[in-house]
């Protein structure tokens, strides 16, 4: 069996699995359902692993159905065009699925049969969104993944919050997905195709208004997905209703493969066109980075509701992400992929964490948590893992992904963003060990109570004693993997490498089209990490400080006043993430209208 | 000339006219179905992308192979589209109905449970 | 915020996104000037190459089948959804006892039939059997003339709306009660991964054409296209006739007077 064989594998397995499991879930129980479930999502990760193995030599052309592209280069069918890029991206959403269908054995068990199927299409559409090379397949992929998303995001009907949750994010989502479609009409309209390299060739070099509305809209639409500011309304929303292991891979996977659509898109299709814009780009998408990570990062440390915390925590580290892709260099685009990676994981781990929390304590507010996870000793190691995994302070993928992303901003001349990468690890960090301290030592007064805190999870187990195996293993697994990949050799170089092949354009279609078999790319010499450690550490050892600071400011007395000023927030802020659809709807408008206003005035 | 293009600014208008209604909207069944407005805008786009001077159906069974035809791509997207967007209408309505049942409101401003 | 600001700020938002659409708009091409190769290429191939002459579903159910396969897992994925939400738990169904008995002066509705007029039953019981029939010629003849799964399925799941629009509820419990409605939905959805699959056993590629294609205008022409075809069929009507039965759940079991 050849990997050619295997390449649609992992969007067929699961569909049918699925399917399967919604047949006769009933008949064959809940034990009989998770197993096959597991078996699909395992059987996944290899096929996965495999493909992944095989992109290593050269990247995977392959036509659906056997329609390859006339002799005129005119495409008729659909291709899957898999790079190590796209084939990392795709171990990582299987990877994470396995993970959380082992953590969901234990719970949810008036489900009947329907969360496991949900969770197997949205792997598969995860999956197929990072292999596909054609513009319509993404957006019916990223549709896919966006339902099943919203069906997941419900699930715990007990109370009103996840309905309303579920809602606001189905809309915010929706009309980011309708905005792509317009954006593929207008490209469509131009070029007469829909495949990326297709459209990329005939495009051209020409950018008129037509190419800018049309980058616009599809931006906006992935970065609604992607959940940046203003577009991200709807991601704490969400993430503080859904259940656990569904929250594992918004936070872990969804919303990155947001910010890795943009990219795909613009270095096969808009590159060329834009190319006398880049500098103006650049600096566009790099303000538009700077101000997701800080509002971000500020309402991560407000927060005291564990699982909204660490979404806005994903929204600051979507800001990076996003300047990984928008500082338009394949060293950038090489961090990016290893910060998504190893963020992922790391993310994964600690929303497992904190369903480990939820099914011991029965809560999820750091408010009512105080104290009272003393004695959780090996849960606790792992958020202190986590909350320095978010910082990037040890040995950690994450310091690599940083490394790559400010030696890029250095090389062009945006020196600055490093320090808005040290500010995210800062606050990220701290928030996460502040609720460490609170919650596993006990230290300290116990923390403000807010309005979302007060919005507690309805518990989704029976209170178990000891932790299960099943919740603990994946959540350990998941952090040790965000510190093994660092110790992967010559990461850097492999990837830049790789990220050099994925902003190529001429040579991506040459290999869709042309059928132009490239050779493996040549790792590139990647520089020294020296730079990188010194910031990290001094960011953790701040993490570390504004930690301790916050928990203990009244034995420390009054001087550090802007801690608590800090965690109380900006009302106005908290006040603007209102929670009813038709804000979140004026925002995305908003940033719409706004963003076209600026790249109309700039890259005109 | 402008009329050559009206098709497309009615697009535009039915997709803004759609946001319209969500945003001020004091019922989340009127928002769905505001949604549901603002995906017909998308309809209309790309039919009339697709759409050729004199061109018929691209169906051959009655007319030989060559006749000019209008695009038959831009009608294959649609018509998946159009009855998958009632079954995500449907999902957000059954969100809709229980959070009726749970609280016995669906106007948004008394559902903002979840703020700040 | 409140209304006014919220429209306020909708309101000059959209002042600015019109004028950005009718900027980037005015450069497409005029309507009725379809350039493009695509649709120019395949209105020319695909009926000799697919033996096909609805070039439409040659698009969905062969060219870009892998489209059409995500799109009837969307559609799977919603009713899942839907059954999701609507599953029966304890609280949903407190919560449904106290609004009945809040409502417990009202005559309780214990017969099996609407009370219609006998011109909208005779109607509409005849209807059913016609719709079928034709429902089913729609699902087979996709590949010949415009139709297809979609569009067949969508007709066929209206029947028992129509059954029940004659006011013969139990009749309508029966029928959406079925067991094999969900058979049908599940079984089509897994059929077209399955049939793609099967290519690959062959040595091709996924979701490649290998029944023999026949000719041109007869109805099992086209190969896969027209087996698809009735898969998506069999599953889009069995998603709706599930999504009518979530509904009227509550309503059917207050008309035919069974305990929730």
């Amino acid at each position: 069996m050849t990997i050619t064989t295997l390449i649609p594998l992992p969007i067929a397995n699961p569909l049918i699995a699925a399917a399967f499991i919604a047949l006769t879930g009933n008949w064959i129980g809940r034990r009989a359902s998770d197993s096959i479930a597991i078996a699909s999502a395992g059987a996944n990760l290899i096929f996965a692993l495999l493909i992944l193995r095989g992109t290593w030599y050269h990247p995977y052309v392959y036509w659906f159905g056997n329609w390859w592209p006339r002799s005129n280069n005119v495409v008729l069918g659909i291709c899957f065009s898999i790079d190590a890029i796209g084939a990392a991206l795709a171990v990582l959403v299987s990877l994470l699925t396995t993970a959380a269908l082992i953590f969901s054995w234990k719970i949810f068990n008036d489900t009947e049969n329907h969360l496991q199927p949900l969770m197997l299409i949205f792997m598969a559409a995860m999956c197929g969104f990072s292999y596909t090379g054609d513009l319509f397949n993404l957006f019916v992929f990223f549709e896919l993944m966006s339902v099943s998303a919203f069906a997941l995001c419900g699930l715990k009907t007990l109370e009103p919050a996840p309905l309303q949750g579920a809602f606001n994010f189905a809309v915010v989502n929706t009309i980011g997905a309708f905005m792509i479609l317009i954006g593929i009409g207008l490209l469509y309209a131009r070029t007469g195709a829909l495949n990326f390299a297709e459209v990329g060739r005939s495009l051209g070099t020409r950018s008129d208004a037509l190419v800018l509305v049309a980058f616009l809209l599809i931006s906006v639409g992935y970065f609604a997905k992607a959940a940046i500011v203003p577009f991200h309304f709807w991601l704490a929303d969400a993430h503080s209703v859904a259940p656990t292991p569904v929250c594992v891979l918004f936070s872990g996977i969804m919303v990155e493969l947001g910010i890795y659509a943009v990219a795909r898109i613009y270095w096969t299709i808009f590159r060329a066109p834009l190319a006398s814009h880049a500098p103006e780009l650049r600096n566009i998408l790099l303000v538009i980075a700077a101000v997701t990570s800080l509002l971000g990062g500020f309402m991560c440390y407000v927060e005291h509701h564990l699982k909204r915390l660490l979404a806005f925590s994903t929204i600051s580290h979507a800001g990076l992400m996003l300047a990984g892709v928008g500082l338009l260099t394949s060293k950038a685009l090489a961090g990016f992929v290893i910060y998504v990676l190893s963020h992922g994981l790391i993310k994964g781990g600690l929303f497992l964490c904190a369903g480990i929390i939820l099914h011991r304590l029965q809560k999820i507010g750091e408010s009512h948590l105080h104290g009272r996870g003393r004695g959780m000793w090996f849960t606790a190691s792992l958020f202190i893992l986590g909350a320095m995994g978010l910082a990037a302070s040890g040995p950690f993928g994450t310091l690599l992904g940083e490394n790559m992303i400010s030696e890029a901003a250095k090389e062009v001349g945006q020196g600055w963003f490093a320090y808005i990468f040290m500010f995210v690890e800062i606050v990220t960090g701290a928030a996460v060990l502040r609720a460490t301290f609170r919650i596993f030592f006990g230290w300290g007064k116990p923390a403000p109570t807010d309005k979302s805190s007060q919005v507690d999870e309805a518990p989704e187990t029976k209170q178990g004693g000891g932790t299960p195996a099943l919740m603990f293993l994946p959540a350990a697994a998941l952090i040790l993997l965000g510190i093994c990949i660092s110790g992967m050799p010559q990461l850097r170089s492999i990837a830049h490498a790789n990220a050099e092949l994925f902003i190529n354009q001429t040579s991506y279609a040459s290999s869709v089209l042309n059928n132009l078999q490239l050779a493996a790319p040549e790792p590139i010499e990647s520089g020294p990490l020296t730079a990188s450690i010194i910031r990290c550490l001094t960011a953790g050892l701040l993490a570390f400080l504004m930690a301790f600071a916050t928990v203990f400011r009244d034995r420390l007395g009054m001087a550090l006043s802007f801690t608590r000023r800090l965690e109380l927030g900006n009302s106005l802020l908290r006040q603007v993430h209102s929670g009813h659809p038709g804000d979140y709807v004026a925002w995305l408008t908003f940033g719409t209208a706004l963003l076209g206003g600026v790249f109309v005035w700039f890259l005109r | 000339m402008i009329l050559a293009h009206v098709p497309y600014f009615v697009a535009a208008w039915i997709f803004l006219w759609g946001l319209y209604g969500i945003v001020t909207s004091k019922n989340l069944v009127h928002q769905v179905i505001c949604l549901a407005i603002v995906q017909t805008s998308t309809y209309v786009l790309l039919l009339a992308v697709g759409f050729k001077t004199g061109g018929t159906a691209p169906v051959f069974a009655d007319i030989p192979v060559g006749t000019v035809v209008v695009d038959p791509l831009v009608q294959a997207l649609m018509l998946t589209d159009v009855v998958v967007e009632a079954t995500v209408m449907a999902l957000l309505l059954s969100m809709v109905v229980k959070a009726n049942e749970l609280v016995g409101t669906i106007d948004p401003e008394e559902l903002k449970i979840m703020q700040g | 915020m409140s209304p006014r600001t919220r429209t306020q700020l909708f309101l000059i938002s959209a002042l600015g996104l019109a004028t950005i659409f009718t900027w980037g708009f005015r450069n497409l091409p005029p309507i009725g000037d379809y350039r493009g190769p695509y649709g120019n290429l395949i209105s020319q191939v695909a009926v000799y190459e697919r033996h096909t002459t609805d070039v439409v579903n040659s698009i969905n159910y062969d060219y870009r089948a892998c489209d059409t396969l995500g799109e009837e897992f969307i559609l799977f994925a919603s009713v899942l959804g839907v059954l999701l939400i609507f599953r029966p738990s304890t609280s949903s169904n407190e919560a449904r006892n106290n609004q009945k008995n809040k409502s417990e002066k009202r005559q309780p509705w214990v017969e099996d039939q609407l009370p219609v007029s006998d011109s909208l039953r005779v109607g509409m019981m005849a209807m059913a059997g016609l719709m079928i029939v034709f429902g089913v010629y729609i699902v087979v003849h996709g590949q010949l003339t415009p139709g297809g799964g979609f569009q067949g399925g969508v007709i066929l799941s209206s029947v028992p709306l129509v059954v029940y629009l004659s006011g013969n509820v139990k009749a309508f419990d029966r029928i959406v009660s079925a067991s094999s409605i969900k058979f049908a939905e599940c079984c089509g959805a897994a059929a077209y991964a399955i049939i793609g699959i099967s290519a690959l056993f062959f040595g091709t590629h996924f979701l490649t054409n290998i029944v023999p294609l026949g000719a041109t205008g007869d109805p099992f022409s086209s190969g896969t296209i027209a087996i698809i075809s009735i898969c998506v069929g069999l599953e889009v009507s069995g998603a709706f006739v599930v999504l009518m039965e979530v509904y009227l759940r509550e309503v059917i079991d207050e008309r035919l007077g069974k305990k929730s």
